[in-house]
């Protein structure tokens, strides 16, 4: 028997769903369909100049695509040596923050949220949650302001360029968008209610959660250490020696760790890292008397982490406007040499890396970026497997309706996946 | 009401999220149509029958693509391209003007069944009634056109230049001035000359203006530079082929 979905809406870039079951309910085939042509933003960079890489880079994705401007700009920094202020590092971690709570809060309410209520439509979603959805549309509006005053606008900004910024924000603009914080924050802890109310659905797969590592904070900018189930890499450690890139199922990149699947993005930020709101995941599991281990067994619970780091993002917000001081130049120009780097980023969902070679030429020489959907991919089917499994005595439309739940879930970008 | 889809081919979905960035006016906007298709949005069937409008996003690089565009063009009774991708084959257009068969192999080295078609505009394969420019589209200019699409009616944006909207317009601070190559004189206006505001200079996202001496202008610009960075530049936002 097959179970196909043609296209699964509510997710970045185009998705289906395709699998194969025997009478007796094995699963023979499944996976995780791509609707996306190869764009080969990789391969075009090859020979082109260092000022318009970014640029280029950052035409992946329109969801988050401050994430990529910045981590090639990184990436560039540290091929052609450049060390930036600490102003331009702050600019880059509010900005960072603005970035995951826009991309995360346009996921939950708009994409995830309905799957929990049978709901197929914005306008019936809207009518179900008016008074919420007006409170997350602003509290996104808050954040697109902080980028939009720092990026010059909110889809593919304009300024960040390796060495810094081409322009520097207001910081009196930046402190007018603070007169809205409260309200955020309220908007943040009713989402943290809303997704904590809901009913999630059973899933049970011990699997390795990735990301950025850091004994002290919550890392999701300038990441030093890399941290996979109990071990701790370096960046290039990870990229270079852990994890190997499968191109087997094309248009879509595939990456593994050692031949074994892993999980990046909210889930694995929290698991691996001291989150200030941790509390939120301990009342959480309280509630639901569930274990820790069954907490991070389970990744329909992705779309709780990710309200609780909203939660802790416009606090970060709020923080880095406060703490901001602008007195130094926007960058620090830079001279063309050969060179290498790779750059580390907690993109929304998850690990990013840019890997850029700048040649003797003075032009990209090569070119790689491991996106997080391209990692977690391998481990949403195996999860899926397992799924299966649960769901296998439901009704076709309820089976479709868990799959597609659990897809949304996991917050897949496929533009980015394929590139 | 009107029926609206927003369909998406290969792309980032930058414009699409333009829209989303619109909050509460984009849902004001769909609360007075009926919005039949926007992937980020909503997940009912796509219909059949008659569209007023349907805008279009991104590039066709799977067959697959190719043939939903015919069958959205036989459905719409306006068909609208959204973006620089789609009205100019955009940043994946850069790899016509490389050896494409090269390019892919950076990617895959041995896989060869990926698609690999050159990238063309959309207009190439069918009817397009009116675009709206911009890498990604100005959201605000969205809102001001389609008012207009709704009543059936093609809209017209003014021939003017971005320098009109530069700040730096005949200032010291202009790109040109400084002898940085700067493709505002030749572009069409409607962005709010964002790039310029912050210290970018426009690489023409938008599109070139009717009737104007173009070589002529980016002689100059070569003589700033020179003819290889000049045609480098036209080929970030699939301005090259246009000329």
């Amino acid at each position: 028997m097959k179970l196909i979905i043609p296209h699964i809406h509510k997710t970045l870039g185009g998705t289906g769903f395709f699998s194969k079951i025997s009478e007796k309910g094995e699963i023979k085939e499944l996976r995780v369909t791509v609707l996306e042509g190869l764009r080969q933003i990789e391969g075009i960079l090859i020979g082109r100049r260092i000022f318009e890489t970014p640029l280029v880079i950052s035409r992946i994705c329109g969801i988050c695509p401050t994430s990529h401007i910045l981590n090639a700009c990184r990436a560039l920094e540290y091929a052609l040596g450049i060390k930036v202020s600490e102003q331009t590092e702050a600019l880059r971690r509010l900005i960072t923050s603005a970035q995951i709570v826009q991309s995360h809060s346009a996921h939950l309410f708009f994409m995830s949220l309905a799957d929990f209520f049978d709901i197929e439509d914005e306008k019936e979603l809207n009518k179900k949650f008016s008074k919420e959805s007006q409170a997350v549309l602003e509290l996104r509006q808050f954040a697109l302001r902080v980028i939009s005053a720092i990026g010059g606008r909110t889809v593919h900004p304009i300024t960040p360029r390796p060495g810094g910024f081409t322009k520097l924000p207001d910081k009196q603009a930046l402190k007018d968008i603070l007169k809205d914080y409260d309200q955020a924050e309220q908007a943040a802890l009713m989402l943290v209610d809303l997704f904590q109310k809901i009913e999630y659905p059973k899933l049970k797969r011990k699997t390795r959660l990735a990301s950025s590592y850091s004994e002290k904070d919550y890392p999701y900018h300038l990441g030093k250490q890399i941290k996979i189930g109990n071990e701790i890499f370096d960046p290039e450690g990870f990229f270079f020696n852990q994890v190997e890139e499968d191109l087997k199922t094309p248009p879509a990149k595939r990456v593994k760790y050692k031949g074994k699947t892993y999980m990046v993005g909210a889930i694995a930020r929290i698991k691996n890292n001291n989150l200030e709101e941790k509390s939120y995941i301990q009342e959480f599991i309280n509630k639901k008397n569930i274990s820790e281990d069954d907490f991070f067994a389970n990744n329909f619970y992705n779309s709780y982490c990710q309200a609780v780091e909203i939660l802790h993002f416009i606090k970060e917000i709020k923080k880095e406007i406060l703490d901001l001081e602008i007195k130094q130049d926007p960058y620090i120009e830079y001279t063309l040499r050969p060179g290498k780097g790779l750059g580390l980023l907690e993109a929304p969902r998850g690990i990013l890396l840019s890997y850029l070679e700048v040649g003797k030429d003075g032009r990209i020489a090569d070119c790689s970026i491991i996106t997080p959907t391209a990692q977690y991919l391998n481990n949403l089917e195996e999860d899926l497997k397992i799924l299966m499994k649960e769901i296998a005595d439901f009704p076709k439309e309820k089976k479709i309706r868990r799959i597609k739940t659990l897809i949304r879930a996991y917050d897949p970008c496929i533009a980015c996946a394929v590139h | 009401m009107k029926k609206i889809a927003i369909v998406s081919l290969t792309a980032c979905e930058g414009c699409q999220i333009a829209l989303l960035d619109l909050g509460k006016r984009f849902f004001d906007f769909l609360d007075k149509v009926e919005l039949v298709d926007f992937n980020l949005l909503e997940e009912k069937e796509f219909p059949k029958g008659k569209l007023d409008i349907v805008f279009v996003e991104g590039n066709p690089i799977r067959k697959e693509e190719i043939k939903i565009l015919k069958s959205i063009r036989k459905q719409a009774r306006l068909l609208v391209v959204i973006g620089n991708c789609a009205a100019l084959g955009g940043i994946p257009e850069m790899k016509n003007y490389q050896n494409k068969k090269k390019t892919i192999r950076y990617i895959y080295k041995n896989v060869m069944k990926v698609p690999n078609p050159d990238i063309k505009e959309i207009d190439n394969f069918v009817k397009v009634d009116f675009t709206i420019p911009g890498c990604p589209i100005n959201n605000e200019e969205f809102l001001k056109y389609v008012k207009i699409l709704i009543k059936g009616k093609i809209p017209k944006i003014p021939e003017k230049p971005v320098c009109s909207e530069c700040p730096y317009q005949g200032k010291e601070e202009c790109f040109l001035r400084k002898n940085e190559p700067c493709l505002g004189p030749i572009i069409y206006a409607g962005c709010g000359a964002v790039c310029t505001k912050n210290e970018f200079p426009c690489y023409g996202c938008r599109g070139f203006l009717p009737n104007l001496n173009l070589q002529g202008f980016l002689k100059t610009l070569e003589k700033m530079k020179n003819k290889q960075e000049i045609d480098n530049n036209l080929e970030i936002f699939g301005l090259k082929d246009m000329l």
